[in-house]
This record gives structure tokens, sequence and C-alpha cells, in this order.
């Protein structure tokens, strides 16, 4: 039996880490708190509750933990110490996370004090597999390394859109890579998963657009390795995130997990789009998120080939019609019932159908999608810029962009399939901010999801003068990603354990 | 204080792993022992303050009063606290109020049980929050460890010779060990063997800083001024006491290079004791680790803040048993301290007391330390949690 109301409260005070404030003599906690110890019982109902999830902190002391406490095991070594927030008002506990340090490698303490760090949302410890997957942001990571603190600065939108679209978007993945050849693929740290990939895209994407995070009024998550069979994702992303209002201990939002193999998440564009047009649903502004920490069985069982191809990462979009990035035109899907890949209900790694996975399966659908809305909007592949295919692989989407008519310089800059591996349900998502991250305004983009089961969508959108503008608030980009310098390489043995998670 | 309390007698098992004991075995073992010095009866107690500060969960023990009650044959009042110093106080408030006049404090705990889970365990209670980041038992000691070096500006030389006064605490309680039959460590260490310690494992302490887990029990049989005269010729008062508490989490404490509640404490008990503390020249001090010993001595107020692991590193370059402070010797741990002696939480303060009363009554063999007269008086400190809550206890040869 796991203790399910402790672990309750603590994801309650503990994934945002949340403080309060005297309002009195400003005084601050960690931990919600009724009165300040200074202040005494005038300050009863006067304590401001706020926040740390946005913020950054220093961390002014650390130590190195080589013997952990049986949870923390699996991490082996890892550099745990005190971080301050707001000039030493505030102090928490913290584990340094993102880092392998092995027994006996001389760790300089003194290197890592004084530098900033940014709070990141993991999962917290080791547990039985039946028991609930602890969370928490008492990991920090280095804001001098892959992942800077970029402030989130909520502006009212005030430019209004005739069609709907794409508000704010961001990519994320993890800072580790597995190489082979020329093939990188993201590797999540042992503590990340589907869940805190969602939590971490959805996170820079609210940063990105500038929303009110309590504008947002449905969150969709696409993902084929949810760690639970039961318990969705976008409630955690939901709460975390804080999306819609708050209503007393509830979000007053629509969260819903969506699932058909890759295309979980561009399948929702649609749906998030007739959502902010209908005037009779609420809801504003909808985001969908893909995620997946890319399962694939080890190499040498059956389906471990696709243990060659398997990534990390999600992206995240936020849809309205206000200050649009990027405007939906138009958007074809197709399906048919093609068992090319699949995972039976508790099996830990999906199968696939060899030489089935490519013309009865990927290429028939993602050419049938693609060409039917060219040919609905009237559209050549010469007045399209760019073109995003699902990418589970390096041939499959330029094999396709090829037979399409497409050029290299049209398809390639969205292939990240060299740089993060097949992330699933992340894959075309990831493909799209790579090109929203260099997109000209008034540009036309081609997307072609794919998902296993089967079946494609596409979409074509067109770039706004808008999508200049919020780009300067975006440090973390599909670039920065990909190119970081402080990105850490390992080898197979090390790449199956992290994948595993605690 | 009025109605001084007095200690008649003591006991106490040997700490360590007790593997083929239950914890009332032990627990039998050290009230046997109390009860034999003085002959006292089991009719002749009227109630009794019980400590440990896990049982339940390291051996599934609830409700320990009916435990106790089932071992002594007694349907007395009874109440269980987690610390020797917190039953102690308890019983004495008591006695001080005229309700009883002959008690038994004792204090038990099993942890060798809980061997594979006995980190988290501590963790978890002790500070839950640095336990959701990592932390360890032993982190938060490094951690103070760092906050204090950097405040205080030690580095180089002055960090190496900071480095030797930590491990010179170890070897000296272990030198102290040598002579204490109860000791889990009954053997030296030398000074190389904590430094390497400390870097095979690449940390800021090391194995031979921290004290160990330990199985164990102690006893004490407590009684009025009056009664006490009766039993012993040689009775020992509790001169004064002092609690006091703070936060459960380090990290969130306004100063991480003292514990407050130990400073507090202390205030509270010379004040009722109305001693000096630098006129008390035998301590018992916890030293969970050797740093949590070194900060002690400041937090009593016998070193100024920042300076006590100067007079611990005169200590080893002039190879004394004491620590010399302001012009006088001051005796920490002489039976071992928490690191050789032993750590079972809930017993811990009895074995403190238990050092005490036998070096004033001159009944400490080997370790016999040579007190000046007029100064037989000694102090145990004890903490529960990482200096969460402090309790100090002087006790004295005279009814002062």
């Amino acid at each position: 039996m796991s203790s399910e109301p402790i672990e309750r409260r603590v994801s309650y005070l503990g994934d945002r880490l949340r403080a309060s404030r005297c309002s009195c003599c400003h005084k601050e906690y960690f931990e919600v708190r009724d009165y300040c110890s200074v202040c005494g019982r005038k300050s009863y109902g006067k304590m401001d509750s706020f926040d740390l999830f946005y913020d950054k902190g220093i961390l002014e002391l650390c130590t190195f933990i080589d013997e952990p406490t049986n949870k923390f095991s699996k991490l082996n070594s890892f550099v745990h110490g005190i971080v301050s927030f707001h000039g030493g008002k505030i102090r928490v506990p913290a584990r340094i996370t993102d880092q392998l340090t092995c027994n006996g490698e001389k760790i300089d303490l003194t290197s890592l004090e004084g530098r900033e760090v940014v709070p990141r949302f993991r999962r917290r410890y080791s547990v039985n597999k039946s028991d609930v997957i602890p969370t928490i942001s008492l990991a920090f990571t280095l804001a001098d390394e892959y992942y800077p603190h970029q402030e989130y600065k909520v502006t009212q939108p005030v430019k209004d859109y005739e069609l709907p679209g794409i508000v704010g978007y961001s990519a994320y993945t993890s800072r580790f890579r597995i190489k082979s050849g020329s093939l990188e693929r993201a590797v999540p740290f042992i503590d990340e998963d589907a869940v805190t990939a969602a939590v971490e895209a959805g996170k820079l994407a609210l940063i990105h657009s500038g929303l009110d995070s309590a504008w947002i009024g449905k969150v969709y998550v696409g993902s084929e390795s949810n760690p639970y069979a039961v318990k969705p994702i976008a409630s955690k992303v939901a709460q975390v995130l804080k999306l819609g209002e708050e209503d007393g201990d509830v979000q007053s939002v629509d969260a819903i997990d969506t699932e058909f193999a890759c295309k979980a998440g561009t399948s929702m564009f649609k749906d998030a789009c007739a959502l902010v047009s209908y005037p009779r649903s609420n809801v504003k502004y909808a985001i969908v998120i893909g995620s997946d920490n890319s399962q694939a069985a080890p190499r040498g069982c059956p389906g471990g080939e696709l243990d060659m191809f398997v990534g990390y990462g999600s992206a995240a979009y936020i849809f309205g019609k206000k200050d649009v990035i990027a405007e939906v035109e138009d958007w074809y899907s197709c399906t048919s019932d093609t068992p090319d890949f699949w995972r039976r209900d508790g099996e830990p790694y999906p199968m696939h159908g060899g030489r089935f996975t490519g013309d009865p399966a990927y290429f028939k659908h993602v050419r049938k999608s693609a060409s039917k809305l060219m040919e609905r909007l009237n559209l050549k592949p010469s007045d399209i810029n760019y073109f995003v295919p699902h990418q589970p692989n390096a041939n499959f989407p330029v094999r396709i962009a090829k037979e399409l008519g497409f050029k290299e310089e049209q398809y390639s800059p969205s292939l990240m399939i060299n740089k993060f591996g097949n992330t699933y349900s992340g894959a075309s998502l990831i493909g799209l901010a790579a090109i929203l991250d260099i997109a000209k305004p008034d540009e036309r983009i081609l997307v072609a999801s794919y998902g296993s089961g089967a079946g494609s969508d596409a979409y074509v959108i067109r770039t706004t003068s808008q999508l200049l503008d919020k780009r300067l608030r975006q440090k973390i980009n599909v670039k920065f990603l990909a190119e970081n310098p402080f990105v850490e390489y390992v080898d197979y043995t090390t790449y199956r354990h992290l994948k595993t998670g605690m | 204080m009025q109605n001084r309390p007095a200690i008649v007698a003591v006991g106490r098992t040997k700490f360590g792993e007790h593997y083929g004991k239950e914890p009332e075995k032990l627990i039998e073992e050290a009230w046997l022992a109390a009860s034999n010095e003085c002959s006292i009866e089991r009719k002749d107690l009227e109630a009794c303050y019980m400590s440990d500060c896990f049982l339940p969960i390291t051996n599934k023990l609830g409700l320990e009063e009916g435990f106790l009650s089932e071992l002594t044959e007694l349907h007395v009042p009874m109440e269980a606290t987690r610390s020797f110093s917190a039953a102690l106080m308890t019983a004495c408030h008591a006695i001080q109020a005229g309700v009883y006049n002959t008690v038994l404090v004792g204090g038990i705990e099993k942890m060798s049980d809980r061997w594979e889970k006995i980190r988290d365990d501590l963790m978890l209670l002790d500070d839950p929050w640095s336990y959701y980041a990592g932390g360890t038992p032993d982190s938060n000691h490094e951690l103070m460890m760092r906050a204090y070096t950097k405040k205080y500006g030690i580095t180089g030389e002055a960090l190496e010779k900071f480095n030797i006064a930590l491990a010179q605490i170890s070897v000296k309680n272990h030198a102290n060990a040598v002579n204490n039959k109860y000791a889990q460590f009954q053997r030296k260490i030398s000074i190389e063997q904590v430094l390497n310690a400390r870097k095979a494992a690449n940390k800021p302490l090391g194995l031979y800083d921290f004290a160990p887990i330990s199985d164990g029990s102690s006893a004490l049989i407590l009684t009025s001024g009056e009664v006490a005269k009766k039993l012993t010729d040689q009775p020992i008062y509790v001169l004064g006491c002092g609690l006091a508490t703070d936060y459960l989490n380090y990290t969130a404490r306004e100063d991480l290079t003292r514990f407050v509640a130990a400073e507090l404490a202390m205030n509270k008990a010379t004040e009722t004791a109305k001693v000096a503390a630098l006129d008390i020249p035998l301590w018992e001090l916890y030293d969970q680790s050797t740093m949590m010993e070194m900060i002690t001595l400041e937090d009593l107020g016998l070193c100024e803040p920042g300076t006590a692991w100067k007079c611990i590193h005169e200590s080893y370059t002039t190879n004394q048993a004491s620590y010399p402070i302001k012009g006088k010797q001051v005796y920490v741990n002489t039976d071992g301290g928490l690191k050789a002696n032993g750590n079972p939480l809930g017993a811990t303060g009895g074995a403190q007391v238990f050092e005490i009363f036998c070096q004033l009554r001159g009944e400490a063999d080997k370790r016999q330390i040579d007190l000046p007269n007029g100064q037989k008086t000694g102090g145990v400190v004890e903490c529960e949690g990482f200096g969460t809550k402090a309790i100090v206890t002087i006790l004295g040869e005279r009814k002062q």
C-alpha cells in the first residue's frame, strides 16, 4: 500500500513549489502558511500564496550523495543542496538533476555553488510499479547549461484573427543523446517520462504565448507512453500548469488524453481550432501536447528493431483566435484499419509489422492526406514553403516528400529525426516547431502526420507577422535543443537504464 | 530548580547489533541493572517514562506503554516520548510537582532489525522535504559544514586544520570508547582513517564522521530528594533542564550554521541550574556527526561562533583528551559519544546520563576524569531530528 494521501499533499505543494508571503512584513516562507511567525495573529488571512514554478534560484550550498536512500538508489549518485530564492528569503532543499555522475568521480562542489538554477518538474523517486508515480519540482538544473531560465510574462492579446491558429508553441527534449552513425536520439534522464515532458512543453509554450494559464479552456495530451494505463497525463498537466481558472481546489479546465499511435497530438489540432471558434464553448484557448518517451523492446528481443530509432520529446501548441502566429487554413484526415504497429494491453513494448509499415501504412496514408489537402486548396508543392512529414526514421519522410514533389529545401528543415530520434506523438509536432522557429511571416506550411493503426492528418497553416514578435521570447527552440553544447552522450547500457525510469 | 529530583541508579545494555534479542529483552536488561543497583522493586515504581524514536516503525510495536506494562507487570501511569532526555524532563516535572516520588525512565531502540530501510525512515521523519530532494541522513550535516566554512571564510590552510579538527573529534571519541565495555566500537582509529574515508567517498564528511546505527537500551531510577537519601549515599541531582524546538526542514531555518534549539535549551537549563556554561567541565554532546559535536560547543556558548574548531585543533596538536576552551579544560563524550559508544536513538540519552552519573560518582573506572572540587557537574545535550528538538540536562553531585 502506498501512502496516497501524503503523496497527493506533497504533489500539491511540491509540483509547483508553493510559497507564502506575509503582506504585513513581507517575510517569505516555503509551503503554504496561514500566518507569519513574525507578525503572529494579525497576519492571519493576510498571507499571499505564490509559487516558484517559473522562478529561478541560486544553488547556495551543495554536497555529493553517493549512497542515496532506497528510493533514490536508481540515481546512483547525484548532487544535493540548498537553493535560495529572492535573495535568500526562501530556501528549499534541492536535487540537481540531469547530471550523470559516477562514484569515484571528483565533483567540484565549489564550482556549482553560487550558480543560477531553474526548478524542473520531475519524478520524485522510485516506487513500486503499481504505485502512484510521485512528482516534484525540488529537482533543479543549472541555468547556464542546457536549460536557461525564461521569464513568464503575461501579456494581454490585442489582435483578432478571422481564422483560428497557433498562438504559442514549444518543443522540449532532454539533455541526453545516444549516437549511432549520423543518427542522434534523445534519451530522457531517469526522472523524466512522457508526463514530465508534456508539462515541460506546456510550460515553455505558455511562456512563448504570453498567455495567462487561466485563459486555457481545454488541454489535450496525445501519447503512447503514458506510464499509467489508467490515469490521464492531461490532469497532471492541468494541475501543474494551473490551466483554467482556479476554482477552490480544482482547475476550471477540460483535460483529456488522446491515443492514436503517433498522431494522437496532431489529430487534436482541428478539435482545438473548432473549440476556440465555437462561440458557445467559452473556450478562448486550447492547448494540444504530443509527448512520448518512445518505447522499444531491447535489441535482440521481438520488436527490438525499433530500439535503433526511438527518441524522447514533446511539443505543445496553444490554439486561439487572438495574436495568432500561424493560422490554420484547412485540414484533411484519413483513416483505415491497418495493424502495422501495436502494443497489446499489459505488454511493455510495441510490436511492428516490418515491411508492412511502409507502403500499405505510412506512405499510403501520408500520401493520401497531403495530396488530398493540396488538391482541395488547389495548391501545388511550389505554393508551399515548408513540408513537415511525420518522421519515424530518416528514409520515410524524404521518400514521401520527394514523391509529393517537394524539394529538399522545403522538407529538410523540418527533419529532426536525426537529432532526437522518433519521438512518436511528438515527432511531427517537433518538426513543425523547427519550421515555426525559422519561418517568415506569410509563409505556408503543410504538415502531414501519421499514426499507426492507421491514419494521417494534414494541415495547411499560414504564418502571420506576429510570429517574429513572439520569437524573441523564446530561448529554448528546436535549434537550441538540437545543437546545444551541453548535450551529453550516453552508451547503450546507460540509455536503457535511463529509459526505464525511476 | 526547586525540589530537585535525583537519579539514584542507572543501567544500560551494550550498544551495537543485538540480532538475537527482542526489544523487550533489551529494556529488561537495562531496567534490571538499574533496579539491582538501588534495590528497587517493581512495586516501588509509581510511574514509567519511556522513550523510543520509532519502535512502532522498526519493530511494529504500537502503544509502547502496553508493551512496557506487560514487561514490568505494572499498571502504573506510563508515557512514551521520542528521546530519553524528553522522558527524563517529563519525569522531573512530575517529581517536582510532587505527584510521584519514584519513577522509572527508560529508553529503547532497535534499529538493526530494519537495516535496509532505516536511512529512508530516519530521513523521512527528520526532514521530509530534504528527503524528497534526495537528501540522506548525512547530507544535512555536510551542508551545514559547507555553510559554516563559507560563512567564516575557512579556506586553504585553515580548511585543512578545520578538517583535521573534525577528524580529531572522531579519533578522540573512539579513544574514549576503548575503556567503555558498553560501547559499540571499543577500538581506536587514526586521523588518516577519517580523512581517507572522506576522500574515498569524495565527500566533505566520511564514514568515520557519523554515528552508527545501533540497538540498545538504557534506564534510570528517578526519585524525589527525600526518597533518594534513603536509597543511596551518592544521588546525582538534576540541576536543570531545558528544551527547545525548531523547524523540521533544516534549509528553511534562519541560520544554517547553528542549532537555535540547542542554544535556547541551554539558556533555560543553565538558568534553572544557576551555573555558567564554562563552569561545567564535563559534557555529553550529541555527536551524530563530528560536525554536530563541534557546532554544539558554539551553541552552548562554550566557544564563540566560528571558533570551536580551533579549540579542537589545539587539543589535537597538544594531544589532549579535553578541549582547551578559554583557559579551562572541557571534557566531551568521555564514553565515546554517539560515534563510538553507539546511537540507539531512544536509548542514547540514557547512556549519556549514565556516563555523567558514573563520572560524577567516581565510578567510571579507566575513563574517570579527575574533576576539580566544587565542579562536579556535567551536562547532556540530546537532539531529536537534525536539531529540530534539543534538550539540555545539567546534572550535579551537590543539591545546590
